[in-house]
């Protein structure tokens, strides 16, 4: 329990962290901040409305600690501003409706990619040396080493203009009303099958390489000696005693990767005009929408961190020797 | 060091990599000789497909996509050189420092790296980039420096931690070598491989990462480089009016580079760790099976 | 002696390198009756693991069989199909591995890594294989509520007795122990070899026990096989080994390590 309670603390603290770098940035340009911050608004916000988005940036005629404790105010009372696009839409209100669909994609694909992706590196692990390892082994380089963005232009090039299969933007037929209808959730999976697919191609190759890495360096154990020796079936012992021992490495490795996922379904949410959180940070970053620009960086950051606290929670499930008898 | 560079001339893997590594180097250090265009200059009519004058097309302003590519060959590199080298040079020096003096400057350093390995990368990056307005290759090359270089401390430090306990490291300490001399000569020659390995991965990442901001417009237009290649093709609309040669060329370049790169470092993990080998003995093996001198 | 339970003849193995191969074990040939309690003794390296694996085919390239036959009850073993080997192993041969800490999988439960025998071999429900495993844990004096432990929640000696109960799970012809109690203390090493010994009485198997220690060894053999670089130098009644070393390397074993052993111990724990 400990251990848990240890990363919660860790967790906010990085988010706070978070925080602070949007706090100084502004104020260590050069320029006036506020111009900076505020320059796209033009006239149309009121001097009223103005006055209220300073605040909540903390622009307030006090001594620097005063101006951050107030912004930290704001944050952690979920006031992340206005949007200066789509005046007077909160922040908060215009990314909770792209994280739907981004947490969605996101959600599917690494799901989906981690589980191929351990089996493809455990089949390669047991079979090393074999050409299936080759095969599995030259497909995850390609798939890690190739940009996102070169991964979503070409599927789309391939499946959305030549060949026509799925698609090429939004995240269902904009003609049909959001329903619980066969005919509007087919649509969902029409628009959501290719910037499924790059993501998972993006990610599936990473946690192939790691899980047959890992699983190489534990194949001389004793245990998957023994469990070899005991005469059971192969595929018992390369999933039980050697892939579920491997998987523990693997799984804290995708901690770490779930940075990876949210920069790549960003970038894929773009080409795929897709509307999520990336599509609409790129409106955002098109009209210098400063507010959401920030917003953006603290909800990534607590997706981030809610995911790895998920990964936390799930690796004392999978491992015995981390539960309290 | 020497073990390591013969070990990738013997690895297959790694030769096809830096073939394919040296021809976009070559090429892009030779491009006034490969081209008689300059990028920047309008040299046809809009959108032409590839034909002997235009091997790769023009773009929708009738700029030579071929030109452009290999001459914006030198701004990936340049980025992804530049920005590996400050990555791995922060990651190396801050992992070792923390590996070996423990105590106060471990944990001081190890919350930090910790900390940033939180923050997502792309988001924090793009926040940067947005105030700095359009980021130049270099501003690029040194926020990029300056942000992702918490995995290789992370690697070098569990490394460093695990040598420090070594005998020869007992021995120096005793003879009185200072601490810094000890890391710097002792303790990092035996990194070779983990440091390598960080290095060609900073690599790739600064330059899939380059490529990713300038293609979401936060570059600046006036650069020549894939990720503005990416971005003006993107912006001409280039897939939906059939364009195809405009997008798709900087996206293969961007593609050889990654799996170039991809490649070497496969092989340097496999030189470091020979469990993961898998050419010549298994090979040896197989073949031996196969000609029944022998069965498991 | 009677027919032999294991007999090894002519056995070769390589390790494959990149260029040259390295001859691991060469040219060895011993048999095993039954109920013998037979040691292969020699230093690390000298190929005694090496022939253990290869009695159950546990071995992964680069390591290839050159040539020989493995007999068990007159069946080469080198001969036997994926699914008949799948059979045969532990319910013919079982193996005790070197690292007591490191042979019970880390993320099952005990009663699941019994199960996983009992089950594959025998079909038995999980309520059976429950209750035979019980059975087994009697025989090694553990308690039965350590069914529902995971390995890393028992010390490292009972661990090993767990080992030793798995492999009794199926009534095995020949038990294999490959250093088992390296990673023990004496006391506990001790112990353990007692127990095996009076199983063996009780359920007849034969045993192949492999050391570097050969003070140990002699204690609890019948008979001993000497082996060097590859090779079996000598192989001869317990006894003889001990008071009549026939071959040099035997004696420069003797002379290497502090001789009346169980003394030895005893001087040590007053």
């Amino acid at each position: 329990m400990s251990f848990l309670l240890r990363r919660l603390a860790f967790y906010l603290a990085a988010f706070i962290a978070a925080a602070t770098i949007n706090f100084f940035l502004p104020r260590v340009m050069p320029g006036d901040p506020i111009q900076m911050m505020f320059a796209s608004a033009g006239s149309e916000l009121s001097l009223e409305n103005l006055n209220a988005l300073k605040l909540t940036f903390g622009f307030i005629e006090a001594p620097l600690w005063q101006q951050y404790l107030t912004y930290l105010q704001s944050v952690f009372t979920g006031d992340l501003g206005v949007s200066i696009k789509y005046f007077p839409l909160p922040v908060t209100e215009l990314l909770a409706r792209a994280l739907v669909w981004t947490v969605g994609l996101m959600g599917l694909a690494t799901i989906l990619s981690f589980t191929c992706g351990t089996l493809l590196g455990a089949l390669a692990a047991w079979r090393r040396g074999t050409r299936l390892d080759t095969i599995i082994s030259m497909s995850a380089i390609f798939s890690s080493s190739v940009p996102a963005v070169v991964i979503s232009l070409v599927m789309l090039f391939i499946f959305g203009y030549q060949l026509g299969w799925f698609p090429s933007g939004y995240a269902a037929d904009p003609m049909l009303d959001p329903a619980f209808s066969a005919q509007y959730i087919g649509s969902v999976i029409r628009h959501g099958t290719l910037p499924m697919l790059t993501l998972f191609i993006v990610l599936v190759g990473g946690f192939a390489v790691t899980m047959r890495n890992n699983m190489i360096n534990l194949l001389g154990e004793d245990y998957i000696v023994m469990g070899r020796a005991k005469g059971l079936g192969e595929g018992r012992v390369m999933l039980w005693y050697a892939a579920r021992n491997a998987l523990l490495p693997t799984f804290s490795a995708l901690a770490i990767a779930i940075g990876t996922v949210l920069g790549g379904s960003l970038v894929t949410e773009v080409v795929f005009n897709y509307p999520g959180l990336g599509n609409v940070l790129y409106q955002a970053i098109l009209a210098r929408d400063y507010p959401v620009i920030q917003g953006q960086l603290l909800i990534m950051t607590g997706a981030m961190l809610v995911s790895n606290f998920i990964v936390d929670l799930s690796y004392v499930l999978l491992d015995p020797r981390l539960r309290k008898a | 060091m020497q073990q390591l560079v013969s070990g990738l001339l013997r690895n297959r893997k790694a030769v096809i990599g830096a073939v394919i590594l040296l021809l976009i180097i070559v090429a892009a250090f030779a491009a006034p000789l490969l081209s008689q265009y300059s990028p920047t200059a309008r040299v046809g009519r809009p959108h032409q497909p590839p034909s002997l004058e235009h091997w790769l097309g023009t773009t929708r302003v009738g700029r030579d996509v071929f030109t452009q590519l290999i001459y914006g060959a030198r701004t990936s590199l340049a980025v992804g050189f530049g920005a590996g080298l400050m990555i791995t040079l922060i990651g190396t020096m801050l992992g070792i420092i923390a590996g070996y003096k423990g105590g106060v400057i471990d944990e001081v350093i190890n919350f930090f790296t910790n900390m940033v390995l939180v923050v997502p990368n792309l988001p924090l990056l793009l926040v940067l980039a947005a105030f700095i307005g359009q980021a130049s290759p270099l501003v690029i090359a040194v926020i990029l420096g300056l942000t992702s270089w918490a995995w290789g401390v992370r690697v070098t430090r569990a490394e460093t931690l695990s040598i420090r306990q070594k005998d020869f490291i007992k021995s120096a300490e005793m003879l009185g070598e200072p601490s810094w001399r000890i890391m710097a000569f002792e303790i990092f020659p035996n990194l070779i491989s983990i440091v390598g390995i960080n290095f060609i991965g900073s690599v790739i990442f600064a330059v899939i990462t380059e490529a990713t901001l300038e293609f979401l417009g936060l570059g600046d237009p006036n650069t020549v480089s894939w990720g503005i290649m990416l971005y003006n093709a993107q912006n001409a609309s280039a897939l939906s009016v059939g364009a195809w040669w405009d997008l798709l060329s900087p996206c293969i370049a961007l593609a050889l580079l990654g799996l170039s790169l991809a490649l070497i470092n496969f092989a340097i993990d496999e030189i470091a760790n020979p469990r993961l080998r898998t050419g010549g003995r298994l090979g040896r093996w197989a073949a031996l099976v196969q000609a029944g001198e022998g069965r498991l | 002696m009677s027919v032999p339970v294991l007999s090894v003849k002519n056995l070769s193995i390589d390790y494959i390198g990149d260029e040259t191969d390295f001859r691991a074990v060469d040219d060895v040939s011993f048999d095993i009756g039954p109920g013998e309690f037979f040691g292969l003794a020699g230093e690390s390296g000298c190929g005694k693991s090496t022939i253990a694996f290869a009695i159950s085919r546990l071995h992964r390239p680069p390591a290839l069989i050159r040539s020989g036959e493995i007999l068990l009850q007159g069946r080469n073993v080198l001969d036997l199909d994926t699914e008949q080997l799948r059979k045969f192993r532990w319910s013919q041969v079982a193996m005790v591995f070197q690292s007591a800490m490191n042979s019970l999988n880390p993320v099952l439960t005990i009663e699941t890594q019994f199960y996983d025998v009992l089950h594959t071999h025998l079909g038995m429900n999980r309520a059976q294989a429950r209750e035979r495993a019980a059975e087994l844990l009697k025989l090694v004096d553990i308690s039965v509520d350590r069914l529902k432990s995971y390995p890393h929640q028992c010390s490292g000696g009972m661990r090993q007795r767990i080992v030793i109960a798995i492999c009794l799970a199926l009534n095995p012809k020949l038990l294999i122990m490959d250093e088992p109690t390296t990673a023990l203390d004496v006391v506990v090493q001790r112990e353990i070899l007692q127990r095996i010994d009076t199983l063996r009485g009780e359920l007849g198997f034969s045993v192949l026990f492999i050391t570097h220690d050969l003070g140990l060894m002699v204690q609890v053999c019948d008979r001993i096989g000497v082996m060097l670089e590859g090779k079996l130098v000598e192989v001869n009644a317990a006894h003889d080994i001990y008071t009549a070393p026939q071959h040099d390397y035997t004696r420069k074993l003797w002379a290497s390590m502090p001789r009346l052993h169980g003394e030895q111990i005893r001087q040590g724990a007053q």
